[in-house]
C-alpha cells in the first residue's frame, strides 16, 4: 500500500493526438474519469483533463459548440510537459507532487511504457485503507513525548490489555492559531474495542495525555 | 391506533452476558422488567417464550465456520489465537460457557417477535435482549456475537418473498453489522442515527455509505456530532426518518432501540435524555400504523448506564409498544429494593428533568452541523428510494 504500484489504476483509457474533443468528453462521461493520457507510437506525449476539454470548447447551448467539438483534437489542448511517477515511488512522494503542483493525476511510467495512472481518488483510497477506516474500531488520540520509545510504550499498553491495534498514524502536532507550535507528537490509534475506557485510564496513569476520548 | 402487543422474553435470555465488570450486563434486562412490573405495565402481558435459533437460521447471515467457532468457544475448546481471529475471546467479546446457546436464544427470540407480528398474532412486539447490531458475518464485534436483526430480516425475506423491511437503529453506535449484511439489497432499508464514526466505535456510518449495486440509496446514515442533545437529535430524526420511510413503503419496521446516546452513558459522547427515547418509539409507532398496518418489532441494543437509564428508557419503550401510559414516578418499592444495590443514586421520576440537562454553549453550532448532514444525506438517497418504491 505504500508504493505507487499498489494504489495505481492499471487499466488506463488513452487517446491519440487526433482524438476529437467530442470523443474524449464521451469517454470521460462513460468511464467516469477525468484524466486521459495521450499516446503516440506507444509513448506518452501529453495529458488531457476534462477541464482542459471544457475550457477549450464553447459552452453548452452555444451554436458553435457541436462543430468545435468535432474540430478540436487532443493534441491541441493537451499538456505536453507531463510530470509522472514511477511504480516504485513511495505514495507519499507522488501525493506531495500532486499537492505542490496542484494536479489531480500522475501517469505512471516504467522505462518508456505507460503502466498506470495515479489519481487523487487513488491516493485517498490508500489513505482510507492505511488508517483502517473500513474495519471496526475506536479512535484514541494520545500525545507522545518526542523521544525514542514512546510509540512502543503506548502500543505496548494496548497489547498488555489484549486490545488489537487496527491502525496507527503518528506525526507532529499541528500548530494552532492560539497555541502556536507545540511539543510532542500525536498518535492516532484505531483500536479494536467498543470500550476504550480502561485503555485511557492506563495510558493516563502511565503519564500520557489522551486527547480523545475526553 | 391500537392492536395487541407481545413481549417476547424468558429467563434463559438473561444468560447472554459476559460476566465480571463487563459493561454488557444482562442485569439491565432484569431491572427493566422489575420496573415494568412495579409500575403494573406487565399486567395482561405474559412473557412469550421462544426456541433458540437453529443453525440454518444463523447461517442465513453468518458463515458456518464462524458458527462452529462460537460453539467450540462455548465448550471451552479451540485455539485462542484462532478464536480471536473471529473476534472471540477479546476484551469486548470474552468467551463464556454455553455462549453459542445463549446467543442463539437471543436470535430466536427476535425471530419469534417477527413471526408473531407477520402472522398478525400481535400488532407490535418487543424483545429487549435483541439489538446486537455489530455482529458481522464471521466475526463477533462490539459485544455482539450473532446478529439477531440480520437473521430475522434474512429469514423474513425467505418466508415472505418480496417483503420490504425498514430497519431503524437509534443506538449511539453505527448499526454496521446489519448495514453490511443488506448493503446491496433494495428490499431492506437500513437507517442508522449514531455518534459520528470519526469519534466513536465502530468508525463507520458516514453519509456516503449509502449501499452498493442495486441497493444504492437503501443504506441511510445520520452521523451526529459528539455532544448532540435531544433538540438536534429529534430534529434530525424528524427530517430524515419519516421522509425515507414514506418513500420506501415498508411492510414491517424493525427498530433497534439502544439507549447509549443518553447523557449519562459512559461509552459515548451524546447528550440525549428520556425525551428522545420517548419521542423515537412514539414516532416509529405512528409510522408503522401509517405505512404497514402497525407491523413493528422493537429490540433493545446498547445502554451502559444500567441503573439510571436503561430500565426507565426501555420501560418507556414498552409503554409505547403496548399502548399504555407511562407513569410519572418511579415506584417507591422498586427504589427501596434497588436503591440499596445501586452504586449510584437512582432518579425518582420516569422522565428526566430538563433542568438537570442544561443546554451547552456549542448547541447551536452542533445543531447547524447536524442539520447540514441531514440535508446532504437526503439529497444523496431520497430520490433513489423514491424511484425504487413499489406500486
Amino acid at each position: 500500500m505504500l508504493l505507487v504500484r499498489d494504489s495505481m489504476t492499471r487499466d488506463v483509457v488513452t487517446l491519440s493526438p487526433q482524438t476529437t474533443a467530442a470523443e474524449a468528453l464521451a469517454l470521460c462521461r462513460e468511464k467516469r474519469i477525468r484524466h486521459l493520457p495521450v499516446m503516440e507510437g506507444g509513448r506518452l506525449v501529453g495529458m488531457v483533463s476534462d477541464r482542459d476539454l471544457r475550457s477549450a470548447t464553447p459552452a453548452l447551448g452555444d451554436p458553435a459548440r457541436a462543430e468545435a467539438l468535432q474540430e478540436i483534437r487532443a493534441e491541441g489542448v493537451m499538456t505536453r510537459d507531463v510530470l509522472s511517477a514511477h511504480p516504485e515511488d513511495p505514495i507519499e512522494q507522488a501525493a506531495n507532487t500532486m499537492r505542490e503542483e496542484k494536479i489531480g493525476c500522475l501517469p505512471v511510467i516504467e522505462g518508456d511504457e505507460l503502466v498506470g495512472i495515479l489519481t487523487s481518488s487513488d491516493v485517498l483510497e490508500a489513505l482510507v485503507f492505511l488508517i483502517g477506516a473500513h474495519e471496526p474500531g475506536s479512535r484514541v488520540e494520545v500525545v507522545m513525548p518526542d523521544r525514542p520509545g514512546t510509540l512502543a510504550g503506548v502500543a505496548g499498553l494496548f497489547g498488555e490489555l489484549g486490545i488489537n491495534i487496527v491502525s496507527v498514524v503518528a506525526g507532529p502536532r499541528q500548530e494552532t492559531p492560539d497555541a502556536g507550535p507545540r511539543e510532542g507528537r500525536i498518535g492516532t490509534f484505531k483500536v479494536d474495542t467498543i470500550d476504550p475506557r480502561v485503555a485511557v485510564e492506563v495510558l493516563e496513569q502511565a503519564g500520557y495525555e489522551v486527547l480523545w476520548p475526553p | 391506533m391500537s392492536g395487541n402487543a407481545a413481549l417476547v422474553h424468558d429467563l434463559a435470555l438473561e444468560s447472554y452476558g459476559f460476566g465480571g465488570d463487563h459493561p454488557f450486563n444482562p442485569l439491565r434486562i432484569r431491572l427493566t422488567f422489575e420496573l415494568c412490573e412495579a409500575l403494573g405495565l406487565l399486567e395482561g402481558y405474559p412473557f412469550v417464550g421462544s426456541e433458540p435459533a437453529t443453525e440454518d437460521d444463523l447461517r442465513s447471515v453468518h458463515s458456518l465456520t464462524y458458527v462452529r467457532m462460537v460453539e467450540r468457544a462455548g465448550r471451552g475448546v479451540g485455539d485462542p489465537l484462532d478464536l480471536m481471529h473471529y473476534g472471540l475471546g477479546t476484551g469486548d467479546n470474552p468467551i463464556f460457557p454455553g455462549m453459542h446457546d445463549a446467543c442463539a436464544r437471543v436470535v430466536g427470540a427476535v425471530l419469534e417477535a417477527c413471526r408473531l407480528v407477520m402472522r398478525g398474532e400481535a400488532a407490535h412486539a418487543m424483545c429487549i435482549s435483541g439489538g446486537l447490531h455489530h455482529a458481522l458475518r464471521s466475526k463477533a464485534s462490539g459485544f455482539c456475537v450473532y446478529n439477531d436483526a440480520g437473521v430475522a430480516i434474512a429469514r423474513l425475506k425467505e418466508g415472505y418473498p418480496g417483503i420490504r423491511i425498514a430497519y431503524v437503529d437509534t443506538d449511539a453506535h453505527h448499526g454496521d453489522g446489519v448495514q453490511w449484511m443488506f448493503y446491496d439489497d433494495p428490499n431492506v432499508l437500513t437507517v442508522s442515527m449514531h455518534e459520528s464514526g470519526r469519534y466513536l466505535f465502530p468508525g463507520t456510518g458516514a453519509i456516503d455509505e449509502r449501499g452498493r449495486d442495486g441497493g444504492v440509496g437503501y443504506s441511510v446514515n445520520v452521523p451526529l456530532e459528539p455532544y448532540t442533545g435531544d433538540d438536534s437529535w429529534i430534529s434530525c430524526f424528524e427530517t430524515v426518518v419519516p421522509e425515507v420511510l414514506h418513500a420506501f413503503e415498508p411492510d414491517l419496521i424493525l427498530s433497534q432501540n439502544g439507549c447509549d446516546g443518553h447523557a449519562l452513558d459512559p461509552l459515548t459522547h451524546l447528550l440525549a435524555t428520556t425525551r428522545l427515547y420517548e419521542h423515537v418509539p412514539r414516532r416509529i409507532h405512528e409510522l408503522a400504523h401509517e405505512l404497514c398496518e402497525g407491523r413493528w418489532v422493537a429490540t433493545g441494543g446498547g445502554g451502559y448506564d444500567i441503573w439510571r437509564v436503561v430500565p426507565r428508557v426501555w420501560t418507556a419503550l414498552w409503554a409505547v409498544v403496548s399502548h399504555q401510559d407511562l407513569p410519572e414516578k418511579v415506584p417507591v418499592d422498586w427504589l427501596m429494593i434497588l436503591g440499596k444495590r445501586s452504586p449510584v443514586e437512582l432518579p425518582v421520576l420516569m422522565r428526566d428533568d430538563p433542568a438537570g440537562y442544561p443546554p451547552t454553549v456549542r448547541d447551536a453550532e452542533i445543531a447547524d452541523h447536524n442539520h447540514r448532514t441531514t440535508e446532504a444525506l437526503l439529497e444523496n438517497v431520497l430520490a433513489l428510494i423514491q424511484q425504487g418504491a413499489p406500486r
